[in-house]
């Protein structure tokens, strides 16, 4: 059982920003980085499979050297080996391009994606790769009951208002991983570090293809009205609220 | 400029998403609206709306969504009406297949669009990155047609009669190679419907803590409130999911919404903004939720929470 | 001449059995003390033998002095120290004897034992005699009143496989034994005085007044020779039996409390012990017997249940399922029924060299209830690390990733963000923005004092404004002063005594680079927990320097004549010693000199200085879920209650920002609101020196 695992290092906006000058994107000093939070429960999943099939797990991302430190986190977790892609856009659909080329050479029996990345929410680089590799696919997957011997696997996507779609899907397929789908396990710095010495496989991006999309002015939206902050110390603020509350409830 | 719109349907009902959808579409150009399923006719009077010009209905096998069959459709839509601009939910079926249409055709993609615009033939869409704590301006150089996956009740649902012409395109679906089994409802429990509350206090992620889950429920008992959550809670296995506000939980209009710690993620928003009144408290003050709430305040939550139990 | 015959009445080959017996009680008391230098070798590692000189001195002066014994119960300390040099003299004089006997007198021709010696001898043995029988009855009713801390009920009800009352039967057996061994001791000097009455026996004095009421009720010579014969093979037969005993009972602390002592760290806690480089899994903290150290496993045998931890630990306290005792005892059953004498004989309960440690009985709830605030280790008197130890099982569940989710995400969120809140980086110094003056960087220009400010000071708003408060002294006093801003990260103190070795290493690693960039005199630390990393486990990692805490440092300040408090605030306080300052780092006094140089009066808490009570947020548990009995008032509570039952204190000072934190939640949550304030000492030396208002208008809204 060989499973890739397509990862993306996130980069958190504080409370402060300032735009590089062309103002395109924010300003790489107040962004932090961090392994996308969807992206380390398709890592367990995976892992998960491993422990139960054996095999392999495989790690792929695109990104900068920076972005290793989101690989080392889910090498240190348990995965057997790590693979990076550099000079991506970062549009899905050049992402999941790039990632095709990669993955495709895999031949895994199963590929996990994160639903999507907290820095963008496109959900769309898993369903895309999917096309890219002609496989069968699953958004939003909640459950994975996978079938070896039939190559099929039954799972759970998570639609709108708490309703489930049960579906069997053959494999290999694209699965794109919701939050809460298992409780992803620590990855201890031992380990990290340890994943330091993992070699990281680098390759570079083919490239070609248009990308989804090209940014042409990133802003800070009008908060418009806004909401009307209520100031003051915490009784008094409770005193508004509970004011507030029994008039609209009157 | 023609715009596609496809119907998003669940057991056989329309969904409010596609109303808004056409909304969206009617402020952009033409309107054809692609309903796609397995008794597609049915779906006809649902979506025949004012604005609307076209109805096309694509039959298919399968009897609920089933995104191979879907991408098929929209597929030879496309092919077959060239629109400028194909807009669909930023719901889960639309992420199943999407994206999957966009790369393979070729086309501009983005998806939890929040604003349209037109700049001559040009499409300009909105949207949020880095936490929605900003936006950006997109357009799409180089592509004969652009899909755009856009956010719920963002557009209010588009309303009156309309007196679209119905059609129909014929389809060769490719077998399923992920097939519908079967609808379960993910919280059967004999918890409460927070849907038919009218006063929902909702904590998030900004608790902390799952000791204090009991604290809030007792404010909650207090004051008269139903508690609800946001989804960190519930995947975090503090709350069952029958209490999750949000697109993957429930969908509430409580006359008044008390969030405390719930940063306000655009899913959760989705679940909640339309409700009556809504008041925040939160510690960082720059949390989405306080674009949407009508009163906010940065405060220490458990601090107002005690001095609210107080009044109680 | 004065002395007496060692052998009265025995023929010869009664003499030659006594002789067989000693060779088997020896034999099997070797055999025993053998068996547990195996087990304590077993363990990894070997013991440490650096500075024997130092570790020899330290020992003699600890046991002979019973400094720790006789702490928080002098007199138990003086029932110990009269039972330890009654045993002591009394060995000491059988040896004597055993050397005249054997030895200088049959090969040498030398028989010293007679005349004044022997009259001086026996002076000696029976007033330490007596002292060995009034020791033994004060511990035997200070035992029979069952105090709650020689009460062995475990504190987590989990059922072990080793029930409790084997201890009571053992403690009332030793204590029984050594007073049968002194009573019949007496006893027979007493017949044998009887026997002839020779005067100068008053030198045996006890015995000779047991003798004299002897002959008084008609015991004659006779009689008194046939009952001394009985005797003394019964008070023969019942030592020869409790040396062979000591290597498997209670006794055993005889020699392994010395040892334990001896081979102690003396930085234990304070400094804890990093892991092999490039460490295998299995190399990681405790997770069977045979990881831990040899002199672990030899403090396991140490432990006398003197329960002085057990009442020392705001855990055990506040019903958290942990006593450091139980756990202690958990440990010993654990490593006997595995390695030792017990498992050698395989006499149930058994436990399996590679059984886990945790789980059966201990639970893991037991080790994560821990605040590693050193209570137990510092008044343990027979220098058990317990705080080392429960580390050291917390490195191995973290390790395995076996832990609270609550505290899996604050350190996935310091690996990432570098603080415990996961605020961004460029947060860290946005406090010294809001100040109407300039706080230097240190990292772009030389400074005399490098501020080390901490998690909590830098980004808890409550705890903001202490940290603007001290930078404002500072800029007042004319302090060059800097900080590190987005340079710095969490100091790793808590990470590293949650269990997390790896993500201390990696924090300590990437502060001393930055702080090593940096051209400065001495480091300043606004909070106790960095101070102490800093201070005593950065050098190992390569960052030595003078780092003081800030009490320390406003004090010097006022010495100096630097600060002068320009109002005397009047205010009746107490004060809390926060355990990484206090007992981790033995500063005590700064804070109360500090205190009274505000003009503020203090008065003292019942818990204070070294036995201060933990306010439950440190070794991490600031970071986990609550484990305490939903009952029972949490550390912090407990200590507010401690402090509002004071007469007419206004006002509670800490020097410790999580102290801020917890001490101001638990005066709401411990129902004293409105009776007692929480206050920064920083604050009130701030007050003190009667400047304007600190213009905090970006940080009070």
């Amino acid at each position: 059982m060989k499973t890739v695992v397509c990862i993306k290092q996130v980069l958190q906006l504080g409370d402060e920003v300032e735009f590089t000058d062309d103002g395109l994107d924010v300003d790489p000093d107040y962004l932090d980085p961090a392994l996308n939070e969807w992206d380390s429960f398709a890592t367990e999943e995976a892992l998960q499979l491993r422990e139960r099939l054996g095999g392999e797990v495989v790690l792929v991302t695109c990104g900068s050297k920076a972005s290793e430190a989101a690989l080392r986190r889910c090498l240190a977790m348990g995965a057997d080996r790590a693979i990076r892609i550099e000079g991506v856009d970062r549009d899905p659909f050049s992402v999941a391009r790039a990632l095709a080329e990669v993955v495709s050479a895999e031949n895994a029996d199963l590929v996990l994606c994160g639903v999507q990345s907290s820095d963008a929410v496109q959900a769309a680089t898993g369903t895309a790769l999917a096309e890219l590799l002609d496989l069968p696919r699953a958004a939003v997957v909640t459950k994975v009951e996978y079938d070896a011997g039939a190559r099929t696997a039954v799972v759970d996507r998570e639609l709108e208002g708490g309703l489930v779609d049960r579906v069997e899907i053959d494999t290999p397929a694209v699965l794109t991983i919701q939050t809460g789908i298992n409780e992803p396990r620590y990855a201890n710095l031992r380990a990290i570090k340890q994943a330091e010495q993992v070699e990281i496989d680098v390759r570079n991006a083919a490239g070609g293809g248009v990308p989804a999309y090209r940014v042409r002015k990133m802003f800070v939206p009008d908060r418009g009205e806004g909401a009307e902050m209520i100031g003051g110390s915490p009784a008094e603020i409770a005193a508004r609220i509970a004011s507030i509350v029994k008039e609209r409830l009157a | 400029m023609s715009v596609l719109v496809v119907a998003e349907h669940l057991r056989g009902q329309i969904r409010d998403v596609t109303r808004e959808l056409i909304t969206a579409a009617r402020e952009l150009g033409q309107v054809t609206v692609a309903a796609i399923g397995q008794d597609p006719g049915s779906l006809v009077d649902a979506v025949n709306i004012d604005g609307v010009a076209e109805i096309v209905t694509v039959t298919i096998g399968a009897g609920e969504f089933e995104n191979d069959a879907y991408q098929a459709a929209v597929e030879a839509l496309i092919a077959d009406r060239k629109p400028r601009v194909t807009l669909l939910g930023f719901t889960v079926n639309s992420m199943g297949y999407g994206p999957a249409a966009a790369v393979k055709l070729g086309l501009g993609f983005a998806s939890d669009v929040h604003g349209v615009a037109l700049e001559g033939d040009a499409v300009i869409a909105t949207r949020s990155f880095y936490g929605s704590k900003v936006s950006a301006e997109l357009d799409f150089p180089g592509v004969d047609g652009v899909m755009l996956l856009l956010r719920p009740t963002v557009w209010a649902p588009a309303e009156g009669r309309g007196s679209a012409s119905v059609s129909s395109l014929e389809v060769t679906a490719p077998a399923s190679r992920a097939r519908h089994r079967e609808l379960v409802e993910a919280s059967t429990s004999s918890d409460v419907d927070i849907t038919q509350a009218d006063f929902l206090l909702s904590i998030g992620r900004g608790i902390g803590d799952k000791e204090n889950v009991e604290m809030f429920k007792e404010l909650a008992a207090k004051m008269g409130a139903t508690l609800s959550v946001s989804r960190p809670l519930v995947d975090a296995g503090w709350m069952p999911s029958s209490r999750q506000v949000g697109q993957s939980g429930k969908t509430v209009k409580p006359s008044v919404y008390l969030a405390f710690g719930i940063s306000g993620a655009v899913q959760h928003l989705a679940g909640m903004k339309a409700s009556g009144t809504i008041i925040a408290v939160n510690t960082d003050p720059e949390a989405a939720i306080f674009n949407v709430a009508q009163y906010g305040a940065k405060a220490d939550l458990f601090d107002v929470a005690e001095e609210l139990e107080k009044l109680y | 001449m004065e002395t007496r015959e060692t052998f009265a009445g025995l023929s010869t080959w009664q003499i030659a059995l006594w002789y067989t017996l000693i060779v088997i009680s020896t034999s099997i008391f070797a055999w025993g003390a053998g068996r547990l230098v195996i087990k304590y070798m077993r363990g990894r590692g070997s013991f440490p033998v650096d500075r024997p000189l130092h570790r020899a001195g330290r020992t003699a002066w600890i046991v002979f002095t019973h400094a720790w014994i006789k702490r928080r119960d002098g007199v138990a300390g003086l029932a110990h120290a009269m039972i330890f040099y009654g045993f002591v003299v009394l060995f000491i004089g059988t040896g004597i004897l055993a050397f005249q006997d054997d030895f200088a007198e049959p090969i040498l021709g030398w028989d010293f034992w007679q005349g004044t010696f022997y009259l001086v001898y026996s002076l000696f043995l029976d007033v330490f005699g007596a002292f060995l029988i009034i020791g033994l009855v004060i511990l035997g009713v200070k035992r029979a009143r069952k105090p709650k801390r020689l009460d062995y009920t475990r504190v987590d009800g989990v059922t072990s496989r080793y029930a409790r009352w084997h201890y009571e039967v053992g403690d009332w057996a030793f204590v029984g034994s050594l007073l049968f061994l002194g009573v019949t001791g007496f006893f027979l000097e007493a017949l044998r005085i009887a026997e002839t009455d020779p005067s100068f026996e008053k030198w045996s004095p006890v015995g000779w007044v047991v003798g004299q009421g002897l002959i008084a009720i008609g015991v004659d010579g006779e009689t008194a020779s046939a009952a001394h014969f009985r005797s003394w093979w019964v008070h023969g037969v019942a030592a020869l039996t409790f040396v062979a005993a000591i290597p498997f009972t209670k006794a055993v602390h005889m020699m392994a409390a010395p040892a334990s002592v001896a081979t102690r760290n003396d930085r234990a806690g304070k400094e804890l012990v990093g892991l092999p480089p490039n460490a295998r899994p299995e190399e990681v903290g405790y997770g069977v017997v045979t990881d831990m150290t040899p002199a672990h496993l030899l403090q396991l045998d140490a432990c006398t249940k003197c329960g002085k931890c057990h009442e020392a630990c705001p855990a055990t306290a506040s019903g958290y399922p942990l006593s450091p005792r139980d756990l202690v005892l958990d440990l010993r059953e654990q490593s006997e029924g595995a390695l030792g004498i017990r498992g050698w004989l395989t006499v149930p309960p058994l436990f399996h060299s590679d059984e886990n440690l945790l789980g059966n009985p201990i639970k893991p709830e037991t080790v994560w209830s821990c605040m590693q605030c050193m209570a137990c280790v510092e008044i343990c008197p027979v220098g058990i690390e317990h705080v080392p130890i429960i580390n050291n099982l917390r490195r191995r569940l973290v390790d395995k990733g076996e832990m609270d989710s609550l505290l899996q995400t604050t350190l996935e969120t310091i690996y990432e963000s570098g603080n415990s809140f996961g605020e961004p980086k460029r947060k860290r110094g946005r406090w010294a923005k809001e100040l109407d003056f300039e706080v230097k960087d240190a990292r772009k220009e030389p400074v005399d004092v490098l501020w080390f400010v901490g998690d909590f000071a830098s980004l808890d708003p409550r705890n903001i404004r202490v940290t603007q408060a001290l930078a404002r002294i500072l800029h007042h006093a004319g302090v060059d002063f800097g900080i590190l801003y987005e340079g710095e990260r969490n100091a790793g103190n808590d990470v590293r005594r949650a269990g997390e070795e790896g993500l201390f290493t990696d924090l300590a690693e990437s502060n001393i680079e930055a702080i090593s960039a940096c051209e400065f005199n001495r480091i300043l630390t606004s909070d106790p927990h960095s101070f102490n990393t800093l201070k005593n486990e950065y050098p190992a990692l390569g960052g030595s320097w003078d780092v003081v805490h800030h009490s320390q440092f406003l004090l010097e300040l006022f010495q100096s004549g630097v600060l002068t408090a320009g109002k005397r605030l009047g205010r009746r306080v107490t004060y809390h010693d926060p355990c990484t300052l206090g007992r981790y780092n033995g500063v005590y006094d700064e804070p109360r000199a500090l205190i009274a140089a505000t003009g503020c009066e203090l008065v003292e808490m019942q818990r204070v200085r070294d036995n201060s009570f933990c306010c439950g947020a440190g070794g991490g548990r600031i970071w986990m879920s609550e484990l305490k009995a939903p009952d029972a008032p949490r550390p912090s509570e407990s200590r507010m209650h401690e402090a509002t039952a004071l007469d007419r204190v206004s006002t509670f000072v800490v020097c410790c920002p999580k102290d801020v934190t917890m001490y101001e939640d638990a005066v709401k949550t411990s129902g004293h609101e409105g009776e007692i304030e929480v206050r920064e000492l920083t604050e009130l030396v701030l007050e003190s020196l009667d400047l304007e208002p600190v213009a905090l208008a970006a940080a009070a809204d």
